[in-house]
């Protein structure tokens, strides 16, 4: 079993111009990337929108991430094809792995760039409140623990004979339990030693917190945001009037 | 048992292994272990330890190098066999207890050993009588204390009756009661032949304990030897970054001073008797058992 996929929304420091944009553009990039990816299901236009992302990989030399959670996707495509040429059209399955790939890039690439602690002022400056935000955080913190222990629970396990079974369905998720037990009792336990010790630091005990680090928006963040608005209204022009773009873009296979 | 090739149990030559994310966890070990023998592992964190004993039961793959387990070459056989030679205790308990009885607990690590049903109770029985869980029998495992879990979790490894048995930190943790569980465990187990292998920072104990002691450093065995002579040797002592036993610094201390100290005074009776005799002869002892 492997965690790769995980790696694929795990922070890296790196000193490249979209790890120095603020949080909130990136959260803007990722959710502006997202929708367009939903609007659209015109295989050639989902294909440029998602080779205009490729320069914000490039750029957060993020590319070798990026490959691997691709790649950690391939049986969820399989599978996507499968399905969707079983019940409906060929053309649609496609569509559907695009989709994928653009808002799994765009949020892998918010991830990989906004450091956890950003990740929380940037929700606060959203005005979510401020357990929330910390609370969403600190998950995000505990994703590579959790991570490792889930495999040392499989290597636990399986130095006493434990073997992952194949067979039916429910033989397998019976098969799991294992794993997954040791996994819930192991993540309680640190969930309650974090409540302690954040009680015992008075957590929540004022309304007024200081904050030790801010973010701010720079020329760069209001240019990207103007570009990303303007990139946006295009796509719903184009969506209210098809007509304006050459026929061709509307292909679709036969099957 | 003598160090005779007959005898060689565990082989590994010129082993390096890589983490899939690119880490050099292990850097070219060589390393014989003897049918027989209790063998410490010890170095700093990260040095490799955890790594090396994965790579005995089939949980990693050499990346280059072998392992030969009872002249097997792990990359060879399937890890149900290994895991049956070898049986590895982790550190924490926690990462493996699951069941809804202690009963079921045990119940699970015999599950493909290919027992008949009568022999499959009888062993459970067996174990949980050994290992003082008896009572505990049809209790859940997570309302157990942090002594009796260990010794559940050591039980579950135990019941499978492995030749070669690994424990991973086993003293951490412990409260005096289960040090002295896990030191007896450990003198039954070698009086039946089997095969220790003890991952520890610990030195108190291994000195006391363990025979013979491999010290890692940076994916790389350093030293390899009679536990005290690497416990004294300052050089050593540094580079893994440990402190000698205090037994062994008052050793040197009394060496130092121009007392004849002799060498296997880094052992408790050794030293009793040593200052012992010496005292007897220095000072006169009233009735009364005082001087
Ligand atoms: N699953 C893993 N993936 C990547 N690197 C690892 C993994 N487990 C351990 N390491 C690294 O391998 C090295 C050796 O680790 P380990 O064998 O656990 O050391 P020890 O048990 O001596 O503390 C360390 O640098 C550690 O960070
Ligand atoms: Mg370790």
């Amino acid at each position: 079993m492997s965690f790769e996929f995980m790696e694929a929304f795990k922070f890296i420091q790196k000193k490249t111009i979209i790890h120095s944009l603020d949080p909130r553009t990136k959260l803007l990039l990722a959710t502006i990337y997202s929708i367009l990816a939903i609007m659209f299901e015109e295989i050639f236009i989902l294909f440029f929108i998602f080779l205009s992302f490729f320069p914000f990989i490039i750029a957060g030399q993020l590319f070798k991430k990026w490959i691997k959670s691709i790649r950690g996707m391939t049986f969820l495509f399989l599978l996507l094809i499968i399905f969707n040429t079983l019940f409906s059209t060929f053309s649609k399955s496609i569509s559907m792995i695009l989709r994928i790939m653009i808002m799994v890039s765009s949020f892998s690439l918010f991830f990989l760039t906004v450091h956890p602690d950003d990740l929380m002022l940037s929700l606060l400056s959203l005005k979510v409140p401020y357990n929330i935000a910390f609370s969403f955080s600190l998950s995000f913190r505990f994703v590579p623990t959790i991570a490792i222990e889930a495999q040392n629970i499989i290597d636990a396990q399986k130095s006493r004979g434990y073997e992952m079974e194949q067979g039916g369905l429910i033989s397998q998720a019976k098969n799991l339990i294992p794993l997954l037990i040791p996994l819930i009792v192991c993540s309680m336990k640190r969930a309650f030693h974090i409540a302690e010790s954040l009680d015992s630091r008075a957590f929540g005990s004022t309304k007024n917190r200081t904050y030790y680090y801010s973010i701010s928006f720079t020329k760069k963040d209001w240019l990207l945001t103007v570009i990303l608005i303007a990139f946006f209204i295009f796509g719903i022009i184009v969506k209210l009037f098809p007509d304006l773009l050459p026929n061709w873009l509307f292909w679709r296979f036969p099957v | 048992m003598e160090k005779k090739l007959e005898n060689l149990q565990i082989l590994v030559n010129h082993l390096t292994y890589h983490y899939p994310d690119g880490t050099i966890a292990l850097k070219g070990i060589n390393l014989n272990i003897y049918s027989g023998e209790i063998v410490g592992i010890m170095g700093k964190n990260g040095a490799g330890k955890s790594t090396l004993i994965k790579t005995f039961n089939g949980l990693l793959k050499p990346t280059t190098g072998v392992v030969y387990i009872e002249n097997d070459d792990v990359n060879n056989v399937l890890m149900s066999k290994l895991t049956r030679i070898v049986g590895i205790v982790f550190q924490n308990p926690d990462l493996q207890l699951f069941a809804n009885t202690v009963e079921d607990e045990i119940r699970f690590s015999l599950k493909n050993l290919n027992f008949t049903k009568t022999e499959l109770e009888n062993q459970i029985n067996l174990t949980l009588e050994k290992f003082k869980l008896k009572k505990f029998q049809n209790r859940t495992p997570f309302t157990l204390s942090g002594g009796e879990k260990k010794r559940l979790a050591i039980a579950s490894i135990m019941c499978r009756n492995p030749k070669i048995i690994v424990f991973d930190e086993p003293t951490i943790g412990q409260d005096a009661e289960g040090v002295e569980f896990i030191r007896n465990l450990i003198k039954e187990k070698h009086s039946e032949g089997k095969t220790i292998i003890i991952v520890t920072h610990d030195i108190e104990f291994a000195i006391d304990n363990i025979p013979r002691t491999i010290l890692m450093a940076d994916g790389l065995i350093i030293a390899d030897g009679p536990t005290n002579k690497i416990l004294s040797q300052d050089q050593i002592l540094n580079i893994g970054s440990l402190i000698s036993p205090q037994l062994i610094q008052l050793s040197k201390f009394l060496i130092d001073s121009g007392f004849k100290v002799p060498d296997n005074a880094y052992l408790k009776e050794n030293m009793i008797q040593f200052l012992g005799s010496f005292l007897k002869e220095k000072m006169e002892i009233t009735e009364g058992g005082k001087p």
